[in-house]
């Protein structure tokens, strides 16, 4: 059994369409509107509206939800951090003097004793996930709907250099089989009778440290034999080379392009005038 | 000095990789014409593959090295020209399509090497149907190569190197990780390639019956020194030249050679499987037909039976389904039992389900739907670990499952783990498992230092030293040459008789008669047949249904059987050539 590549879902979604040139400007406006907005209710429509274009797109649900789990403890973290911790930068996006307070932690407690645990403190580092989330959830949106050969011809056409263009390209393709060979190895350690569940923490990284040897080899080793079959296929990464593939703007690009930016330019102008995207914006004005 | 103007011209060539002073090549000096179907044999490490990577410069011009003599292909010195202007007249394929695949769909990767030669946009969408005709791949432009079956993506490979229009083909042991069908696919369509567009094929192989079959000329190659060069007649009946460099005869050759060796009058020893067969019509059709004769089995098959007690199963699955996540269903209600002192073959084409049925075996998956019993417990109620103990697990790539800086703390590497054992104890069962692996040379050795073989027997020594009382192997004879392969088998047969259960998968029926008892034959996920060796190899018709061909001493048996109108049994060219040589002696043997 080998692992599936990592595209991916069928591109032929209205979205899937698009050029990657435009996936990749919706890309940069979702990055800066991540980076701008402090709104939690601003973000949490951002996260929303990229989990529902992806399903559209036709990434699964799994991956949707995996990406969501694999944010839930940085979630945590970030809500538990701010809420205890940053105060002054929040009183300053609040513009209020006193936080509404949660709960207060006893005195004597270990590191966190005293300190307070405040509402928006805690929804900001909601916020500062949400910009997490929606950066993580842009990638499969992006990437997965793409067939390999579009984006390196895309990038190419912006101007990246194709020996980097193909590397990105070569990552994708290899990376299922760096997956597939770490669970070969994983396999053949519990096959030695290793029960890594009753070992403690320690042993089990030292366990999972030894794993690394087989591993580095294995991808030296694959590396050099990919190497010599693309120099046997006479890749030099040389600028002259063609593209079965042609990447084009159509109407549909142009227009989508256009939206975002204006979109952009709309945020930017509401962030700046209104405070619209702020952190205080409906919740604590 | 070599003179003639071939396709290839090899001039007193030698090579040595960087950092060694042992060469790979010595002095070899050869010329392939124009239009040939050069096969290339020897044991590992002979100097094969180095070999086919001096054909477009890859050696010296990627390796660096120091390299002596010359190597002229249609005129071009490889050291000189650049590899990147070789690969225009000369396409290489090489041994594992895992890495030489390296786009996400056929069209791309037929597309890949076109367009690094700046070929037209145009003339590259001409080329690819035409390519993919030619390797029987049309319809499959869109999907991605892990989609295709091991011999897809084999000929993928040669379609990707046959788009550049080359005037070289050169194949690095294509064939080694398919079944026997997926084998003869690739040689059909190479061959295919060598009539009709009179491409020059140098194929290095341990595949004897397809060389013989299919190459004009054979070359063999041992310790980087041309050893013999001739046609497959020539090459093929020098025994004891092959058998000096632990190589492999065609079976239809061992089986003549051995008949005239006990007195069968045999004026030319055929190589090919339709000229053992006219040989055998000849026989028939002469004056004096020898009679219809028993025969005696020379395998273990028959008396490995005594020990086997039908209600001793240490192994069974009862209607065992399984499906992977993504939902490709891998197990269709497979039931079998599998006994304590069974010598199990389990075979079947790439991707029919045996991988993923002995991994239920070692508890590595669980059913979806049905049971598997491991010892009499279900194996929902075990863990890995504990399975491990009592089954051994050897996986087809070695190098996965080496850990450790020496082979001693590989050996002792489980054991240690388990926690329960003494150390003057582990030292005893890690000396005594070298030892019977033939390792005690290497104990103080980086695993991954030694050869292939050696490495695969390194793993087998660490899984023995657990003590498991059931054995199983994945695949442990391919990417092996002859000799390794023969020497891991015969590890097998030595563990059986002393009452070890073995299961071995494999797609080297070949090399399986004189050690399994029984087979199971599994296809698209269910069992095809169950039961001895001797009736499931001749049950062609059943096997070919899961890509696979018995080996050339059944086929010829069957032949033999259909003419005469008795049925032989046979599985080895011994057995035959006995039946063979009793029947010239007007000798009956029942």
């Amino acid at each position: 059994m080998t692992l599936q590549p990592v595209r991916m879902v069928a591109a032929n979604s209205w979205f899937g369409r698009l050029d990657f040139r435009t996936k990749l400007c919706l890309m940069m406006v979702t990055g800066i509107l991540a980076l701008m907005w402090d709104s939690p209710i601003l973000m949490m429509v951002l996260v929303l509206s990229l989990a529902v274009a992806a399903i559209g797109a036709g990434v699964r649900w799994r991956v949707i939800r995996t990406l969501g789990l694999t944010a839930l403890p940085l979630t945590v973290m970030l809500i538990g951090v701010h809420g205890l911790w940053n105060v002054a930068q929040v009183r300053s996006l609040t513009d209020r003097a006193q936080l509404l307070a949660l709960v207060s932690l006893p005195a004597d407690w270990w590191l966190i004793g005293g300190l307070t645990f405040t509402l928006e403190g805690a929804v900001y580092g909601f916020a500062v996930s949400m910009k997490s989330l929606a950066l993580m959830l842009i990638v499969p949106l992006v990437v997965f709907t793409t067939e390999t050969s579009q984006m390196v011809v895309a990038l190419v056409r912006i101007g990246v250099p194709y020996k980097i263009a193909f590397v990105f390209s070569a990552t994708l393709r290899f990376f299922p089989l760096l997956l597939s060979e770490i669970q070969s190895i994983t396999e053949a350690q519990r096959l030695r009778g290793l029960d890594l569940t009753s070992m403690g923490p320690l042993k089990r990284v030292s366990i999972y440290g030894q794993m690394a040897v087989p591993l580095i080899l294995g991808a030296l080793l694959k590396s050099q034999q990919m190497e010599i079959s693309l120099q046997s296929r006479a890749f030099s990464g040389n600028r002259d080379r063609t593209y079965l593939h042609v990447s084009s703007l159509n109407t549909r690009d142009i227009l989508v392009i256009v939206l975002l930016s204006l979109g952009l330019i709309g945020s930017v102008i509401g962030y700046r005038r209104l405070g619209i995207g702020s952190f205080a914006w409906i919740l604590f004005e | 000095m070599v003179t003639g103007s071939g396709a290839v011209v090899v001039d007193r060539l030698s090579y040595m990789y960087p950092r060694t002073e042992i060469p790979v090549l010595r002095d070899l000096s050869l010329t392939i014409e124009s239009g040939e179907f050069f096969g290339l044999i020897g044991p590992t490490g002979a100097g094969k593959t180095t070999f086919c990577l001096t054909l477009n410069g890859i050696v010296p011009q990627f390796y660096g090295g120091r390299f002596f003599g010359s190597v002229t292909v249609l005129g071009m010195d490889t050291v000189e020209c650049p590899t990147r202007r070789l690969s225009r007249h000369v396409g290489v394929v090489f041994q594992d399509p895992e890495t030489q695949l390296i786009t996400p769909s056929v069209e791309d990767e037929i597309a890949f090497a076109l367009e690094n030669l700046s070929v037209p946009r145009a003339e590259i969408r001409r080329r690819i149907p035409v390519a993919l005709k030619a390797v029987r791949l049309e319809g499959t432009e869109r999907k991605h190569p892990h989609e295709l079956s091991g011999g897809q993506k084999q000929r993928l490979a040669i379609g990707a190197a046959l788009a550049m229009q080359p005037d070289v083909l050169v194949l690095d042991e294509p064939t080694s990780q398919l079944d026997p069908l997926g084998q003869r696919e690739v040689f059909t369509v190479l061959k295919q390639l060598n009539e009709e567009l009179d491409i020059t094929i140098i194929i290095a192989s341990h595949a004897a019956e397809m060389l013989a079959e299919y190459a004009d000329r054979v070359a063999l190659l041992a310790d980087g020194s041309l050893k013999a060069i001739g046609s497959p007649a020539e090459i093929y009946t020098r025994r004891g030249l092959l058998r000096e460099h632990h190589l492999r005869l065609p079976q239809v050759t061992e089986t003549f050679m051995t008949a005239s060796d006990r007195g069968v009058p045999i004026e030319t020893v055929p190589v090919r499987l339709d000229e053992g067969q006219q040989m055998i019509d000849g026989f028939l059709d002469s004056e004096n037909p020898p009679p219809a004769i028993g025969f005696q089995c020379d395998d273990a098959s028959s008396h490995n039976r005594k020990a086997i007690s039908q209600d001793n199963s240490v192994l069974s699955a009862h209607n065992l389904h399984y499906h992977y996540p993504d939902g490709t269903a891998a197990l269709k209600s497979v039931s079998l039992d599998i006994h304590a002192g069974e010598y199990v073959l389990l075979v079947g084409q790439n991707g029919a389900g045996k991988t993923t049925l002995v991994k239920h075996f070692t508890r590595l998956l669980l059913p979806t739907v049905g049971r598997v019993k491991i010892f009499g417990s279900e194996s929902r109620n075990l863990n890995v670990s504990e399975v491990a103990r009592r089954v051994g697990y050897v996986g087809q790539n070695p190098d996965h499952q080496l850990f450790r800086a020496t082979v001693e703390s590989e050996v002792a590497y489980a054991l240690r783990h388990q926690g329960r054992l003494e150390d003057a104890e582990i030292k005893g069962r890690v000396t005594e498992s070298l030892a019977q692996m033939d390792l005690t040379y290497a104990r103080d050795l980086h695993p991954l230092s030694l050869a292939k073989g050696d490495r695969a027997r390194v793993v087998m020594a660490a899984v023995l030293a657990m003590e498991p009382d059931v054995l199983i192997l994945d695949e442990p004879t391919t990417g092996q040459d002859y000799r390794d392969a023969r020497r891991i088998l015969k590890i097998t047969g030595q563990l059986h008789r002393f009452g070890k259960t073995i299961v071995v998968v494999t797609h080297h029926l070949y090399l399986m008669a004189e050690y399994a008892q029984r087979v199971i034959v599994m296809g698209e996920g269910t069992v095809l047949l169950d039961g001895p060796i001797r009736d499931v190899f001749h049950r062609v018709d059943v096997l070919r249904s899961t890509y696979l061909t018995p080996p050339q001493a059944v086929l010829l048996a069957q032949h033999l059987s259909k003419k005469i109108g008795h049925s032989y049994p046979i599985l080895t060219p011994r057995e035959l050539a006995s039946v063979l040589a009793s029947a010239f002696t007007n000798e009956v043997i029942s």
